[in-house]
């Protein structure tokens, strides 16, 4: 018995001192930072930052995107999600798998396609218009405020549509048959019953959807900044891209607003959704309530299509048709095609490095939050000692927070002024991931772990095995697809991740990312494409394992 | 009001013949059950009638109207068949309050706000709900729900009335008073009403007529006694009811218990070789001195207003149970005499 509970604490303390440490200290100091100058509480940052009209128009196009790609993904989304999950669509599964592919595809990957689909000067769409119509000049410039809305709707939008379907599949059909019986026509009861009840999930899904297209930094970094159209997080890796002790306090300035933005939503979505709880008791024989398209059947496969066309199928080709390209500056044809331009960078040294450095951090980072999360879900689910779901909290939070920010806080933090300097490591690309991709593991394992009775622990403690040898020989062999597919939750999005890592690396820890970045940026259209299609290929197996192991629960 | 007419109905979902050849008139005004056991196809019959499932075949008529009919190609959707339906799981729209749930079919059919709201009240005090209008759902109880789900189903005055285990997530005392309270409301209205149950005594006690299922086949029509007292085969004798199965014998024309023959019945319709006989436990009477069967007391059990026993006839075990509460007037190991009344006779399979 003491064993047990000395094992057990001493095991929770770590994790708890460890989250700490590596997630709400930094961000404690990044708030502290912004606030103070020369030793006093000070709002000068904020006033010299916001004083100038550059930082002021990035707050306002961040705010103004966000909006717009918040309220078109909606649009959108709702009736896709509908006609998916509700109606007799046919290929529903597959339309279903497509428009939420896009959700696993890295978001600079879908940035670089859409450059070069709709770039003014060479843009393939562009091109064809021109030939087609004969037309002077390109009708498409991706590098404005809408085609950068254009490149976030398409690529956030499926975080609205998880989550409504998700909403959807939830909710009692009786309710929308009881509207039937009542008279109403199937699109009267969408608009009395379905949507009405949905409203607190849209409302959400379309919050998140807010949150990560102002926090993202990749798209706009590629699509805003050529064009000048400069968004808080472009602005924020521009100040600290200057390396002087102004350029980091400016930019302490804007993360801490960016962070106040994005958590005041957060908090904000939470506190209402738990308010406005509409679930019911719904009887043992409600079934899906399939709605019959009849002539509609043709438009709305045709409609879907062309969504996921767009939204997945053309950019995507267009990666991989470019990496295989011969030559850039001749027509497209089959006799341009080859696996010539691969050559070079599957042979580079310094390419392959890149990808190795991205395998090996994710990998690490993936494993230990495994460990970590394992021990934080566990706590949350399986005990009743005070405070117990705090670390599961503070996983929570830093995964709310935006990338950038965090990058900014373990900069500040972690470069010697607190004692430990891991600047330049790879250590600090590998916290990075941890704190931000944590809580999806901690989330997958919990689940499984709250569907383990506590008999069967205590079957193995009557027995005298002590607490780790429970975990070990009773709940880790039990809740295992759920713990490999929480290892993936993290090595995924580590292994193709950017913002974080485009201003944590060092000259010996340059990522697949940054590496992806850095080619784009030089133009290296053709270079980029290759990679990005062994970023996708590598992304696409991890996902068919995930998908294998947890039974089509989990996925990316 | 209206009749339903359901004529040679077959539903299939893949290989799985849901429902087998459904045959039923419904009378205006009667209210009839369907019973069976779960996954008999009860809840795709009824869905069938409210036009949620479309029929592989058959034809179904509510009133003058063929809603449904696989030959003709007809299919009349829910919204357009003039029923109301209530819910297992009360389906009552969270978002709205009482009185706008009751409401909601007359504001489709736009009837003037004035005289919408007068019915909305006659409803809600029908049901015994006239002070609820202004709340909303989640600040009722579950027996209160089901009644504004009932409201909300009666308010436009449809033909006709479809309830799918209605009582079912309510709890044994509130479900008496609700059967109550539906059956009431039907006489008042003089509705006519399709109730699905699993429950025996809810549809024997509140229907006119009962159609029993089983695996997608209707097994009988009848109405409560005559389901209870001539059960047209063995299954729906032990669903209906408690019942005895044992084995007997056809031994020239009279029928035997096997390996007993201090008793026998006549061999009115002509069975032949081994057949089970069936008779109630509350058939039996059971003596001290003298009767049909000789048997021996194994176990008793306790029931307050009664007592459930035990007796071994020749290895035949037979339940008996006796009124009243005295549990030592035949104590274990006692010998005792019975007597069968309304006994059945079925072959043995
Ligand atoms: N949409 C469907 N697809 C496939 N099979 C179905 C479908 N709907 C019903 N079934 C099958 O048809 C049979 C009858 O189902 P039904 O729901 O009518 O049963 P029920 O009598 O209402 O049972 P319960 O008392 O459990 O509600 C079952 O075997 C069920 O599995
Ligand atoms: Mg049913």
């Amino acid at each position: 018995m003491r064993s047990r509970i000395n094992s057990k604490t001493i095991v929770i303390s770590v994790s708890v001192l460890l989250l700490l440490y590596f997630v709400v200290f930094p961000m404690i100091i990044l708030l502290y930072d912004s606030i103070m100058l020369d030793g006093h509480v000070n709002f000068q940052n904020y006033a010299n930052v916001y004083s100038q009209d550059v930082n002021w128009k990035a707050l306002t196009n961040t705010v103004q995107l966000s909006l717009v790609v918040m309220i078109v993904s909606v649009i959108i989304t709702f009736p896709l999600a509908w006609l998916v999950g509700r109606t007799d669509l046919p290929g529903k599964k597959g339309f279903r798998t497509l428009l939420v592919s896009s959700y696993m595809i890295p978001p600079y990957v879908g940035a670089i396609a859409w450059v070069q689909l709709l770039n003014p000067s060479v843009g393939y769409i562009n091109s064809i218009l021109r030939w087609l119509f004969g037309l002077e000049t390109a009708p498409f410039d991706i590098y404005t405020f809408w085609g950068l809305a254009w490149v976030l709707t398409l690529f956030y939008s499926p975080f609205a549509f998880i989550t409504i379907s998700r909403a959807m599949e939830k909710m009692d059909p009786t309710l929308e048959e009881a509207a039937r019986v009542a008279g109403a026509s199937p699109l009267r009861t969408v608009l009395d019953v379905t949507l009405p009840l949905m409203a607190p999930s849209i409302l959400a899904g379309g919050l998140l959807v807010f949150i990560a297209a102002g926090s993202c930094f990749g798209i706009p970094s590629i699509v805003g900044m050529p064009g000048n159209v400069e968004v808080m997080t472009t602005r924020i890796v521009t100040y600290i891209y200057m390396g002087d002790d102004a350029g980091v306090r400016d930019s302490t300035a804007l993360a801490a607003s960016l962070m106040f933005i994005a958590n005041a939503l957060l908090f904000g979505m939470t506190w209402m959704m738990g308010r406005k709880d509409y679930t019911t008791i719904s009887g043992k024989s409600t079934r899906p309530n399939i709605v019959e398209l009849g002539k509609w059947k043709i438009p709305a496969v045709l409609g879907v299509s062309l969504y996921g066309a767009i939204a997945v199928v053309i950019p995507l080709g267009s990666i991989v048709m470019t990496s295989f390209i011969k030559s850039m500056s001749k027509d497209i044809g089959f006799d341009n095609f080859s696996f010539e331009p691969w050559i070079p960078v599957v042979t580079s040294a310094q390419y392959m490095e890149s990808v190795w450095n991205s395998v090996v951090y994710g990998v690490v980072a993936a494993t230990i939050g495994t460990a970590l999360a394992l021990f934080v879900a566990y706590l949350a689910v399986k005990t009743n000692i005070k405070g117990r779901s705090l670390p599961d909290l503070l996983t929570v939070i830093g995964g709310s927070t935006p990338s950038i920010v965090i990058a900014l806080a373990l900069i500040i933090t972690f470069s010697g002024n607190f004692g430990l300097n891991l600047y330049s490591t790879m250590w600090i690309i590998i916290v990075s991931y941890l704190v931000k991709y944590l809580t999806m593991s901690v989330r997958t394992i919990a689940a499984a772990l709250s569907q383990v009775h506590i008999s069967l622990e205590e079957a193995a403690q009557n027995a005298g095995a002590n607490w780790l040898r429970v975990c070990k020989d009773i709940i880790i062999p039990l809740i295992a697809p759920s713990v490999v597919a929480g290892w993936f939750l993290i090595f995924m999005p580590s292994f193709y991740e950017l913002t974080m890592s485009l201003l944590l690396y060092g000259s010996d820890s340059k990522t697949i990312g940054v590496l992806l970045y850095e080619l784009q940026t030089y133009a290296d259209t053709q270079n980029a494409s290759v990679l990005s299609v062994i970023i996708l290929a590598i992304v696409l197996i991890g996902n068919l394992i995930l998908n294998k192991v947890s039974k089509g629960n989990v996925g990316i | 009001m209206a009749e339903v007419r359901i004529e040679h109905v077959f539903k299939r979902f893949g290989a799985v013949t849901a429902v087998d050849d459904f045959n039923l008139v419904v009378k205006d005004g009667e209210f009839v059950s369907i019973l069976g056991p779960s996954g008999c196809g009860k809840t795709t019959t009824l869905r069938m009638i409210a036009g949620f499932e479309r029929a592989t075949e058959g034809t179904i008529s509510i009133g003058e109207h063929v809603v449904s009919s696989s030959e003709a190609g007809t299919f009349v959707p829910p919204e357009d068949r003039d029923i109301g339906m209530v819910f297992q799981s009360y389906a009552v729209w969270p978002h709205m309050t009482v009185a706008e749930n009751v409401g909601y079919p007359l504001k489709i059919k736009k009837v003037p706000k004035e005289e919408r709201e007068r019915r909305v009240q006659a409803m809600l005090d029908l049901v015994h709900l006239g002070e609820y209008g202004k709340r909303y759902p989640n600040q009722l109880s579950g027996g209160q729900q089901q009644r504004v789900s009932l409201a909300r189903a009666l308010v436009a005055e449809p033909g006709l009335l479809l309830l799918d285990e209605p009582l079912s997530n309510l709890d044994a005392k509130l479900r008496e008073s609700m059967r109550f309270e539906i059956l009431e409301i039907q006489k008042k209205t003089g509705i006519t009403v399709v109730y699905v149950t699993h429950d025996q005594s809810e549809a024997m006690a509140m229907s006119d007529r009962v159609v029993v299922m089983s695996m997608g086949v209707v097994q009988q029509i009848g109405a409560p006694h005559e389901i209870y007292t001539s059960p047209a085969n063995k299954m729906v004798a032990d669903f209906i009811g408690l019942i005895n199965f044992l084995d007997g014998e056809v031994k020239g024309d009279r029928i035997f218990l096997v390996g007993n023959d201090s008793h026998s019945w006549a061999n009115k319709n002509g069975l032949e070789g081994e057949v089970t006989v069936a008779v109630r436990p509350e058939s039996i009477t059971m003596s001290a001195d003298g009767g049909e069967f000789r048997g021996v007391v194994t176990h008793r059990f306790y029931l307050g207003d009664s007592v459930d026993f035990r007796v071994d006839v020749n290895g035949h075990i037979v339940r008996v149970i006796k009124k009243g509460s005295d549990i030592e007037a035949f104590p274990d190991g006692s010998t005792v005499y019975l007597d069968f009344d309304q006994v059945m006779f079925f072959k043995r399979n």
